[in-house]
């Protein structure tokens, strides 16, 4: 694999249905160990980006690097150019996500939910792959709850164990689509701890989220998105305390208000 | 996977007991006594070999039906069909077929049909008949204590009647209302005591049918029903029927018959099943 | 099963409405080994013909017409046995065993009791034939479902699959197979085929043996039933497969699962459950349907009542009809609601 300072890369990312606009000319560079919170007005198209970085949703065009290889070139919903199928694989696997409404496997239990993919897609020894998940279970103080089912859980657990799951494939970096939204105010702070924790073990994050607290005290580096663009971006410092764009200054004063 | 297993030893137990339930009959060895008569029968090829697979729809008496048993065949038909395969030398096998599609199976199914067929000459260009072992008129039956007289098939005008469908009766009352001959309702039903009911619960007037059924009813039910009418002047003749191009089946059906005929057989079976 | 086993044993801790239903259950067991115990045997009902008829099936033993059936039904607690000589002139005896009597059943309750032995058992699939009555509805129902639900899988998969000749393949197929009657696609099944390929059905099995039509006509129902129940169930599994929510695909597919581990391990174990009621319907009116054999020779709960009706001139026989068509409605609603909770435990 090249060699790159930057574990993730994106250049030129644009995205339209027809007409609308939902990405355009999006361009970021992340290194290992980076957290990158990604704040703005809903329709903003911060979800469509973090999705688009795991396939979850194709890119219109641009250029997307992972580890400094070129993973994926559109240009007008064609591809011009992948890397093959093996390495595409083993790169997305890289890549750990976290989703707003948890997708949790309802009909597995929590050590099953976060067992399944280890077993099944990197055919890892069943018994390492339990002790390993019973590991990641207690870090997210969740020991108990092993053989619990999702539903059985709160909103909080349910994001925790989610949390597990992607924690499982052992990725480099992390993907967080809102995780937070869909929770009670009251079981948000475990959520947090848990990412802030993860934060301070190195791990790279992007982190799609309205917690304006939780961008101030843990991001390196906070994005501005709003039409599809990123309007601004800097540190928390600068993104909070001295916003250029009147957009973000705005955008900052409802929410921060509210 | 483990409920399916469950689920999977769970019908199987399911299908066990009821066969356990059910299966407990037990079959009769029956021999049929043959008797080896001196008509040649090299030249046909049989179904099954020494034996005279039958196709019939048992579910019409007095012709065939089941007795109390529920599998056991018995009836005009039967007994005649009996008779010819033991004099032929063959053991008989009853196969129970649906009348549509019953032709459909001579050949595939079944050596012949013995199944209370008409003998037309619209079937006939289709499939071979031996010479006809009972005839048949077709009768109007009323309700006891209707005094209508009939002497002729106009007699019906204005009446709702009732028939077997697809039968003569059906065909000939149909052609009678198309001509405009008569002007009548016709009830056509699946089944022929359907019709009988339906006499019964006043919602038809009379019911038109074989008169060799009609014997066969009214020799169990003659406090019920009145034998109105039996129009002498069209008899109708049924058959066994064959494949077309076994002639030489044809041609020792015939001859068995004929002795039947002879030795008194076929007229000691008519009396037997319908009291003539 | 082992567990359920093991919790069986258990007695102690058995649930209070499970303990009762047990006793109840338990004792109507015993209830009827002691019924059964106490039913005259076989040759007891058989001996009690009388002399006239005696001598008319002495005569039977020499003459090369059988004149009189003798029909002896027994069902677990009760017995039926009847002589009944043929032709316009029949005579008939009945007689119905019971808690060590034997009683006559000639006419009123005796005779009402002993109809409904005889039916329900001739409707059940009396005698040597495999392929008869109830017996014939639940396998024909059982194992065309089980073809259904499986073949209807791979439809539904084929269906929504990104492949767009298979996709169109799956779609033709479950259209005419919706949108054709069931009777019509037997017939084709049973008859154009072999006249289009040139082989029986009975040829499936060795010409001696005597029972070879309905045991082909059964394989060409079962083929014909499955085609059909194929064509519904895949509607059904499409349905339960596209009623999960996206998320389970998007995050399956963030962990890397591929499409075929998803659908196997995430997306059709979760649509069982869904499955089950319209499964458990489908089930339902194809035991009705079952009827339809009649047309190819074959003979299920409803034709044999049919028959009855015709040849004994009874109405009766429609209510042990109903009631077994009701037991096995009952008894097939019970494991489907058993799955349908199984696949529900974690909800």
């Amino acid at each position: 694999m090249a060699q790159s300072e930057y574990i993730l890369e994106t250049e030129h990312v644009s995205k339209n249905y027809g007409d609308l606009v939902v990405l355009k000319d999006i361009n970021l560079k992340v290194k290992k160990g980076e957290v990158i919170c990604i704040i703005g007005p809903s329709g903003a198209g911060k979800s469509t980006y973090l999705r688009s970085l795991n396939q979850l949703e194709k890119i219109t065009s641009g250029k997307i690097f992972i580890k400094g290889d070129l993973f994926l070139h559109r240009e007008n919903d064609h591809t011009v150019e992948r890397i093959d199928k093996a390495t595409q694989k083993a790169l997305l696997l890289e890549m750990g996500m976290c989703f707003q409404r948890f997708n949790l496997f309802p009909h597995k239990t929590v050590l099953q939910n976060i067992m399944l993919a280890p077993i099944e897609v990197k055919h890892e020894d069943r018994e390492t792959v339990k002790a390993e998940a019973l590991e990641l279970l207690k870090k997210v103080g969740l020991a108990d709850k092993a053989d619990a089912f999702p539903n059985h859980l709160s909103g909080g657990q349910q994001q925790r164990v989610a949390i597990a799951r992607a924690l499982a494939m052992k990725p480099e970096i992390m993907l967080f689509d809102e995780p937070t939204s869909a929770l009670d105010p009251e079981l948000v702070g475990d959520v947090l701890q848990v990412m802030k924790d993860l934060a301070n073990e190195g791990m790279t994050m992007l982190v799609v989220t309205h917690e304006m607290g939780f961008a101030k005290e843990v991001a390196d580096r906070v994005l501005f998105m709003a039409d599809g663009i990123v309007a601004e971006e800097g540190t928390p410092e600068h993104i909070f305390e001295h916003p250029e764009n009147p957009r973000t200054k705005s955008f900052l004063k409802s929410v921060l208000n509210a | 996977m483990k409920t399916v297993k469950k689920i999977a030893a769970l019908l199987g137990a399911a299908a066990l007991s009821i066969s356990l339930l059910a299966g407990c009959g037990k079959k009769a060895e029956e021999k049929v006594e043959t008797a080896k008569s001196n008509i040649d029968l090299s030249g046909i090829k049989f179904i099954s070999d020494g034996v005279l697979s039958v196709g019939c729809e048992v579910g019409y008496p007095p012709f065939e039906d089941f007795a109390e048993d529920g599998k056991t065949a018995i009836g005009y038909d039967i007994d005649i069909i009996t008779e010819v395969a033991r004099r032929l030398g063959l053991k008989v096998n009853i196969i129970n077929t649906a009348w549509d599609g019953i032709f459909a199976g001579i050949d595939n199914n079944y050596d012949v049909v013995c199944s209370a067929c008409t003998i037309t000459p619209e079937r006939k260009e289709s499939m071979l008949f031996s010479d006809p072992y009972i005839s048949n008129y077709q009768a109007v039956i009323l309700k006891k204590g209707n005094n209508k007289k009939i002497t002729s098939f106009k007699d019906l005008n204005g009446m709702t009647v009732a028939v077997q469908k697809e039968t003569t009766s059906d065909e000939l009352l149909s052609d009678y209302k198309s001509t405009g001959t008569i002007s009548l309702e016709i009830v056509a039903n699946e089944k022929v005591l359907s019709c009988f009911t339906q006499l019964d619960n006043g919602e038809v007037d009379a019911v038109c049918v074989d008169s060799t059924v009609a014997d066969g009813y009214l020799a169990k039910n003659g406090d019920k029903y009145i034998y109105a009418y039996k129009d002498e002047t069209e008899p109708e003749f049924f058959g066994i029927v064959m494949g077309l191009n076994n002639t030489a089946l044809q041609k020792a059906v015939n001859e068995v018959l004929a002795e039947m005929e002879k030795d008194g057989f076929i007229k000691e079976t008519l009396d037997y099943w319908f009291g003539l | 099963m082992k567990t359920f086993l093991k919790e069986l044993i258990d007695i102690k801790n058995w649930k209070k409405k499970t303990k009762i239903t047990g006793i109840v259950v338990l004792g109507l067991f015993a209830l009827c080994v002691i019924l059964a115990l106490m039913k005259p045997s076989e040759a007891d009902m058989k001996a009690q013909a009388s002399e006239e008829m005696q001598e008319l099936l002495k005569k039977d033993e020499t003459g090369t017409r059988k004149r009189v059936t003798v029909t002896y039904n027994s069902l677990i607690i009760i017995n039926y046995c009847s002589f009944s000589s043929s032709g316009a002139n029949a005579l008939s005896e009945k007689y119905v065993g019971f808690a060590g009597h034997i009683f006559r059943a000639d006419e009123g309750a005796g005779k009402f009791t002993g109809q409904m032995v005889n039916y329900t058992y001739r409707m059940l699939g009396s005698g040597e034939n495999i392929l008869h009555g109830a017996k014939l509805t639940l396998f024909l129902t059982t194992l065309s479902m089980v073809i259904g639900v499986a073949f209807g899988t791979v439809l539904a998969l084929g269906k929504i699959s990104k492949n767009k000749v298979i996709s169109k393949i799956c779609s033709s197929y479950i259209f005419f197979f919706r949108g054709t009657p069931l009777m019509i696609q037997l017939f084709v099944v049973y008859y154009t085929l072999p006249a289009v390929f040139g082989f029986a059905w009975r040829d499936l099995f060795s010409a001696g043996d005597e029972q070879a039509v309905y045991k082909g006509a059964f394989i060409a129902a079962l083929i014909a039933y499955g085609l059909n129940s194929g064509a519904y169930c895949a509607e059904i599994v499409r349905a339960a497969i596209q009623s999960i929510e996206k998320g389970q695909h998007e995050a399956a597919k963030a962990l890397g699962l591929s499409y075929g581990q998803t659908m196997k391990l995430i997306i059709l174990p979760q649509s069982v459950r869904r499955m089950v009621p319209p499964v458990c319907n489908e089930f339902v009116m194809m035991l009705k349907d079952a009827s339809l054999v009649f047309a190819i020779s074959l003979m299920d709960i409803t034709t044999i009542s049919k028959n009855i009706m015709t040849s004994e001139i009874s109405y009766n026989v429609f209510l042990p009809a109903l009631v077994i068509y009701l037991v096995i409605t009952a008894f097939f609603t019970w494991i489907f609601d058993a799955i349908e909770k199984k696949f529900s435990l974690y909800e």
